[in-house]
């Protein structure tokens, strides 16, 4: 139970820090608007062909999603660093607690983010969402799988000297089959026809489990010194 | 050191009996156009050289963070070097092959989907390597990220063939096929174990280089010449 009770403690801090600050929700909300707006004015909603539109828009969809979390996400390590409060951390609590900390509060922003930009994106693009559970699901454990590998990700750039164009760069690999998955799933949530099998909903959840338990073995390396 | 020599000798023997058995003395395999079946014995053996050196490189890196030997982080890196040698080389014949087969030289079959992912994976691999400035941490984060990215590996076989359906010829120009003659699967083989022997001949190689490197700079830092 303390192990829980840590890991929200660390989350507590760390949004208590992000309302101070604002800088990583200021970057990921904000670029996140602009590649929205650039998006809807340049093909309004019948731009696009009826027949094409589920694919076109669901690939849209992640791709602001995810280049505006990845702005954003690899600041969660750097912070720390660049307030020298990362040895502190390391004091403090053990590593897996870090991770898991750590994490939450990346998927917080990451729903927060999803929470405010899906909605607009619908209404600007004139979308009627055939499926709305399973997007709802998607758009869940989407945002709790890319936050599980970024979270690692971020830590390792941490402590290397290019640190943004590193971050995505090692990040977009490890996400590739999510982010296939998660457009496939989104296309078939903006059509009509029955879903039958969960197949995107099933592949998102097996990757979660993959990278969050190699995660919670892996972390304490790179985290200890 | 002889022993050295000989395999050196055999090596090449080998690789010259591949070279020239697969312009002149085997046939063109039914069912593909013109010449473009001799492409095989490259292809083929190159893929195979890709996967298992990236595969040696994984193994390296968890025995790396098991003992935390900095031999094995440098069997690694020349392991995985290598492997992004030979996956751009398999990428390049494979696309030949393409264009001559299936009429372009990119179409996003899962092969070359799967193919590129890796690619890109090391590539990452050695951005994030370069980009690290202290020694050891370079070496924990490169061996964390190769084990992090060798867990999605499973996710581009099982999902990515159900996205679309491999036209990949693995299925008609498999060596079991009792189609392909003698003379083909002779120089095939050949190939495979021609091949083989060139990456370990290059990883010892690169990994003697890289502990040369290594004598030098402690050489060099313990001298302190100014």
């Amino acid at each position: 139970m303390s192990y829980l009770n840590e890991s929200f403690a660390l989350l507590k801090k760390d949004i208590k820090c992000e309302l101070r600050t604002r800088f990583a929700a200021n970057a990921i909300f904000l670029f996140a608007f602009t590649t929205l707006i650039v998006i809807s004015y340049s093909i309004a909603p019948y731009r696009i062909d009826e027949p094409h539109r589920p694919f076109i828009y669901a690939t849209l969809l992640w791709i602001i999603l995810v280049f505006s979390a990845f702005s954003g996400l690899s600041r969660s390590f750097v912070k720390e660093a660049e307030a020298y409060t990362e040895d502190l951390l390391r004091l403090s609590t053990q590593p897996e607690v870090v991770y898991t900390g750590k994490m939450l509060f990346n998927t917080t922003l990451l729903l927060l983010l999803e929470l405010l930009i899906v909605p607009v994106f619908l209404l600007l693009m004139n979308i009627r969402v055939g499926h709305a559970h399973y997007l709802i699901l998607l758009l869940l454990f989407g945002g709790v799988g890319l936050s599980a590998t970024t979270t690692m990700v971020a830590a390792m750039i941490a402590r290397a000297r290019v640190k943004g164009v590193l971050f995505s760069a090692l990040s977009f690999p490890l996400t590739f089959p999510l982010l296939i998955t998660l457009i496939k799933g989104t296309e078939k949530s903006f059509m009509e026809a029955d879903i039958v099998h969960w197949d995107e909903v099933r592949v998102a959840v097996a990757y979660i489990i993959v990278i969050g338990v190699l995660s919670l073995f892996l972390f304490p390396i790179i985290w200890r010194d | 050191m002889i022993r050295h020599k000989t395999l050196k000798i055999v090596l090449t023997i080998l690789m010259s009996f591949v070279l020239f058995g697969s312009f002149l003395y085997t046939r063109n395999a039914a069912g593909f156009p013109g010449e473009s079946s001799r492409i095989m014995f490259f292809h083929v053996p190159q893929a195979w050289v890709a996967v298992m050196a990236f595969s040696l490189s994984m193994v390296f890196s968890v025995i790396y963070l098991k003992k935390r030997d900095v031999r094995y982080d440098m069997l690694a890196v020349s392991s995985s070097e290598l492997g992004f040698l030979f996956c751009i080389l398999a990428m390049l014949t494979g696309s030949m092959f393409a264009r001559l087969t299936w009429g372009s030289f990119w179409n996003w079959d899962p092969r070359e989907t799967s193919i590129l992912i890796l690619l890109m994976i090391y590539g990452a691999y050695f951005a994030l390597r370069s980009a690290v400035n202290d020694q050891d941490d370079k070496r924990k984060f490169s061996a964390v990220y190769s084990l992090l990215a060798f867990a999605t590996v499973p996710f581009f076989i099982f999902i990515v063939p159900r996205i679309t359906i491999s036209l990949h010829p693995s299925d008609t120009m498999n060596p079991m096929n009792p189609q392909l003659d003698f003379r083909f699967m002779l120089v095939f083989i050949l190939a495979l174990v021609a091949f083989t022997g060139i990456f370990f001949w290059m990883l010892s190689l690169k990994y003697r280089w890289l502990q040369l490197e290594e004598k030098f700079n402690r050489m060099d830092t313990s001298w302190d010449l100014d």
